[in-house]
């Protein structure tokens, strides 16, 4: 199934920072929900192992990430695939950082993708709150990052 | 049976002897059998409704502890044969694993084993299967077009199936009528969906050399299948009949199951169990229904005659063949409905799209083709400006012109179609009923009244194969029973089938004892297994009651016979003139008891008469009466009997939300004599629930993407209790003269019209607005947006 997601989030760190958290597969495994580990294998290029909970379904996701367009600390684009026992997945997003506020930064993004798989099957009637809700995780973690990067800086 | 003898047992309010084990909870299904050293199965399954399949990596799973081996389809392809297709397309191989690619989302590429099905699931999870992906298509007339890509590449096209048969004078015919009109109406891909998925255990017996299948299976000629894909001798499978079965209404056929659990149990040395999942089976189970597509052309009279009906049917198979076909085939038996009609031109069409595989199911296609002709006489009532009602019974064929061939060679047996229709419009008092729709239509309600007259075809041969399939020469479709007599002179009748829901142990006693005149609860019924059993080929085609109530009838009459032989000789005289009664033999000098015979038989070799051998026992084999020929000039006699249902039905939605509620169902149902009362009902009020899910709720529904989106039972909507209706059913008997007792089938009643009737009752609630809703299922989503629509245009 075809899925679009979209949208803005305030977070408490200058475009640059963010930027380096965004290029940095520690502090990602540490935000993306259920990301056990990150490997970079080239410029941009990273192998990511996840496991998630969707619905009535749980498991393994595998997938390669690679990022491009890269227009720093502005822009880039990102896409994404790969599959695992809970179903397989493809798309592209694109990120754009705009300096905010009181030295913060505001992040919108607009993706789409393919689902595919047993989380299409079954999961799809929740499928489009359930991204929403694991974007809002990324976001709360990453916001909890630069908390405590700001804290011990 | 003599017409003037009332029956002891038949058509009484016995109990169904079954029911008390599964009341109690004491089945005895597969999932309550336990081998010693059994293994269980999970499938890995496809993602991609198409793919190359380029790498299975199973090593992580594999070093899980308690698994014990993964297989893919190269090794298993390499050790079996492929599974039967039903047509001569041999380029259209199945394997139960998908061997180098798949071709439907869920498909199985691998099967993992281990100590637990639980560790099997979470060891299936990995192993890690690198693929590439390939065109798919989902579209049936997508399919059509030779440029589609290919769900076979090696078949060459996605045809497998396109028979034209022209029966009668059709041109003609459509030359002399006053009118034509056209329509198309589609039958959305549904199921049966049995509570218990589909299971088996195998174990190979080394020392003996066979295979032990403990299944959940309604399938014809089941053990040689396996046999035969596993290259293994017939009288090495034996498939265990006395296993309780939780529904199926067809489509437990489970071949691909059984000979991937019967390889793996042979390659591992222990026994193997593989029960679906719900997800398995929903979407790869291979147990999906027909889809169709109805294009119709009719030509009628000004006085409401039909005289011409040009249909053609395309079907959507699915990913692999299958008995799939045949289920466009099967309806050829009653093309015409009950209707005279003339002349008929029908063009079966059947082809692969990359979704789940067809199987059998209740009615074996005949429920969507009553719908489409029910659609029909309809539209065309409409058209002309007639009553519904007074437009069918002018077209029903009439109780006087029984047998009555139609255009496409079976000949109806018996009917009295009007009479049933008229005790259904009584019960109901169809007066009041129209006004009491015409109250809810006042109140604000659509309200709207659906009626449908069919025939349930009965006593299944399988003359569709030789008919769609040059090669097959098959003219019996044989089933077998055996009853016997014990030295303490009491009666065991063996069957040789499994069954599921459809009562045959009260089948079989009911009629051994009616045929003995002795209490059919002193009578056991067993199952031995294949090994031990007649010819037989499962309870399918409505056929049961027909076929093993003939063979168990036939077996104690044979058993009479011999008790007359032996009582004429203890007393001297003429066995013409002596005569069983009661379980004694009644000569010219006095009575002959049970014992007595039982006596002779069993011990006293000096006594029977000469050239006897010893021994109170019967077997019969019966043949389905009629269809013993092969197909000629595209005709051919299909089904030997044929039951009718009328129903009626009053239904009422709100415009805005649109959630049709049956208010009145009314069916009037003559399946001829009925054996028992209770399953009879059974069989009717479970065929309405399912007719019911057709008609407005249940799909096997794929997106743009090819996959499946209706895997569970959050999405594949179900009728429950609160959907179904209170159903009257209106008795009435019409025997057959082609059965033992002039019984006919009832295994798909119900289902054969609701989803008509059902349809029919949305279309008049919505008159007002001429909207016309040709597919089903007909969602409350597809009702509201038409009716917006049509207030909008206004």
């Amino acid at each position: 199934m075809k899925m679009e997601l979209s949208g803005t989030a305030t977070v408490n760190a200058t475009p640059q920072d963010l930027w380096d958290g965004l290029n940095d597969p520690a502090v990602l495994t540490k935000c993306i929900p259920g990301c056990k580990e990150m490997t970079a294998t080239g410029p941009d290029e990273y192998d990511v192992k996840m496991q998630l909970k969707v619905a009535a379904v749980g498991g393994s996701f595998d997938g390669k990430v690679k990022l491009f367009d890269k227009d720093e600390p502005r822009t880039c684009r990102i896409t994404v695939s790969g599959g695992g026992s809970l179903g397989t997945g493809e798309g592209t997003a694109q990120f754009t950082i705009a300096p905010a506020a009181d030295g913060t930064s505001e992040l919108s993004y607009e993706g789409e993708g393919e689902i595919g798989g047993l989380v299409a099957g079954v999961g799809q009637r929740v499928l489009k709150s359930v991204a929403k809700h694991l974007t809002k995780q990324f976001f709360t973690a990453l916001r909890k990052h630069f908390a405590e990067e700001n804290a011990t800086a | 049976m003599n017409a003037d003898t009332k029956p002891r047992f038949l058509s009484t309010d016995r109990r169904v002897r079954e029911d008390k084990r599964f009341v109690a909870g004491s089945g005895r299904f597969v999932q309550d059998l336990d081998r010693p050293g059994m293994l269980h199965v999970a499938l890995v399954a496809a993602q991609h409704p198409a793919a190359k399949i380029v790498k299975i990596d199973a090593s992580e799973a594999l070093a899980m502890e308690g698994v014990h081996y993964v297989i893919d389809g190269a090794e298993l392809s390499a050790a079996v044969n492929p599974l039967m297709n039903g047509l001569d397309t041999p380029n259209v191989r199945r394997f139960p694993l998908a061997v180098g690619q798949n071709r439907y989302a869920g498909e199985w590429i691998a099967a993992v084993v281990a100590d637990t099905r639980a560790l099997a699931e979470d060891a299936a999870e990995r192993v890690k299967v690198e693929v590439e992906r390939l065109g798919f298509l989902t579209d049936a007339e997508k399919a059509l077009d030779p440029e589609s890509t290919p769900v076979h590449p090696e078949h060459g096209s996605n045809l497998l199936l396109d028979r034209t048969f022209d029966w009668g004078p059709v041109e003609d015919d459509f030359a002399r009528s006053d009118e034509t009109l056209k329509l198309r109406v589609t039958w959305g891909r549904n199921s049966t969906v049995p509570i218990e998925t589909f299971g088996v255990i195998c174990e190979w017996n080394p020392w003996d050399e066979v295979l032990d299948v403990w299944a959940s299976i309604q399938m014809p000629k089941y053990a040689d299948q396996i046999a035969r894909a596993l290259k293994l001798p017939g009288n090495a499978v034996r498939v265990h009949y006395d296993v309780d079965v939780g529904g199926s209404y067809g489509v437990k056929r489970g071949i691909k199951q059984t000979v991937l659990a019967g390889y793996l149990c042979r390659k591992l040395g222990r026994p193997v169990r593989l029960i679906e999942d719900r997800l398995e089976n929903m979407r790869s189970g291979d147990a999906h229904g027909p889809e169709r597509i109805f294009d119709i052309e009719v030509a009628f009279d000004r006085d409401g005659t039909v005289n011409a009906m040009k249909m053609r049917a395309l079907d959507n198979a699915g990913a692999y063949a299958g008995r799939a076909p045949f289920q466009l085939g099967k309806p050829i038996g009653a093309i015409v409905g009950p209707y005279r009609i003339n002349s008929v031109q029908y063009r079966a069409m059947s082809v692969t799209t990359n979704k789940a595989v067809q199987e059998a199911v209740r009615g074996f296609g005949q429920s969507p083709t009553n719908y489409a002709i029910e659609t029909m006489m309809d539209r065309v009532a409409a058209h002309l400006g007639m009553d519904r009602l007074e437009f069918r019974q002018k077209n029903l064929i009439r109780s006087e012109e029984f047998p009555y061939l139609i255009p496409s060679g079976s000949t109806y047996d018996s009917g009295d179609y009007h009479a049933v229709i008229d005790k259904v419009l009584a019960t109901a008092d169809y007066a009041e009923l129209q006004a009491e729709r015409d109250r809810l239509r006042a109140e604000g309600l659509c309200a709207g009244i659906g009626i449908a007259a069919c025939l349930e075809p009965s006593g299944g041969n399988s003359a569709f194969e030789p008919l769609l399939n040059e090669k097959n020469r098959t003219s019996t479709w044989m089933e077998g029973c055996r009853v016997n007599v014990d030295a303490l002179g009491e009666v065991t009748v063996a069957i040789h089938t499994t069954s599921s829901g459809q009562g045959h142990e009260t089948l079989a006693a009911t009629v051994v004892g009616e045929v003995l005149q002795m209490d059919p609860d002193r009578i056991r019924v067993v199952r031995p297994d294949s090994l031990s059993s007649l010819p037989g080929n499962s309870p399918v085609g409505s056929r049961m009651a027909i076929m093993l109530g003939g063979a168990a009838a036939n077996a104690a009459r044979e058993l009479i016979r011999q008790a007359v032989a032996i009582g004429a000789h203890l007393s001297r005289a003429d066995p013409a003139a002596c005569r069983y009664e009661d379980g004694t033999v009644v000569t010219p000098d006095g009575t002959v008891t049970w014992d007595e015979i039982v006596d002779v038989a069993h011990r006293r070799f000096h006594d029977l008469p000469p050239g006897t051998n010893p021994g109170l026992t019967a077997n019969f084999i019966q043949q389905v009466p009629t269809g013993t020929a092969l197909p000629k000039d595209g005709k051919v006699q299909m089904y030997p009997c044929y039951s009718f249902e009328f129903h009626l039905v009053l239904l009422a939605f709100d415009p805005v939300l649109a959630k049709p509620e049956i208010r009145r169902y009314v069916i009037g149902h003559d399946c001829g004599t009925v054996i028992n009362p209770h399953i009879v009902k059974g069989m009717t009020l479970g065929g309405i629930a399912h007719g019911l899910g057709a008609a407005l709720l249940e799909e096997f529904a794929y997106d743009g993407e090819g996959q499946l989106m209706t895997q569970s039972f959050l999405d594949y909507l179900m009728p429950s209790s609160h959907e179904m209706p209170e159903v009257e059913i209106v008795k009435h008997e019409t025997p057959s003269p082609l059965t033992e007792f002039g019984q006919k089938g009832s295994g798909e009643s119900g289902y054969l019209g609701a989803p008509a009737a059902i349809s029919g009752a949305i279309h008049d609630a919505v008159s007002q607005w001429g909207i016309h809703l040709n597919k089903l299922p007909i969602r409350m989503s597809a009702i509201s947006d038409a009716i917006a629509a049509a207030e909008e245009n206004a």
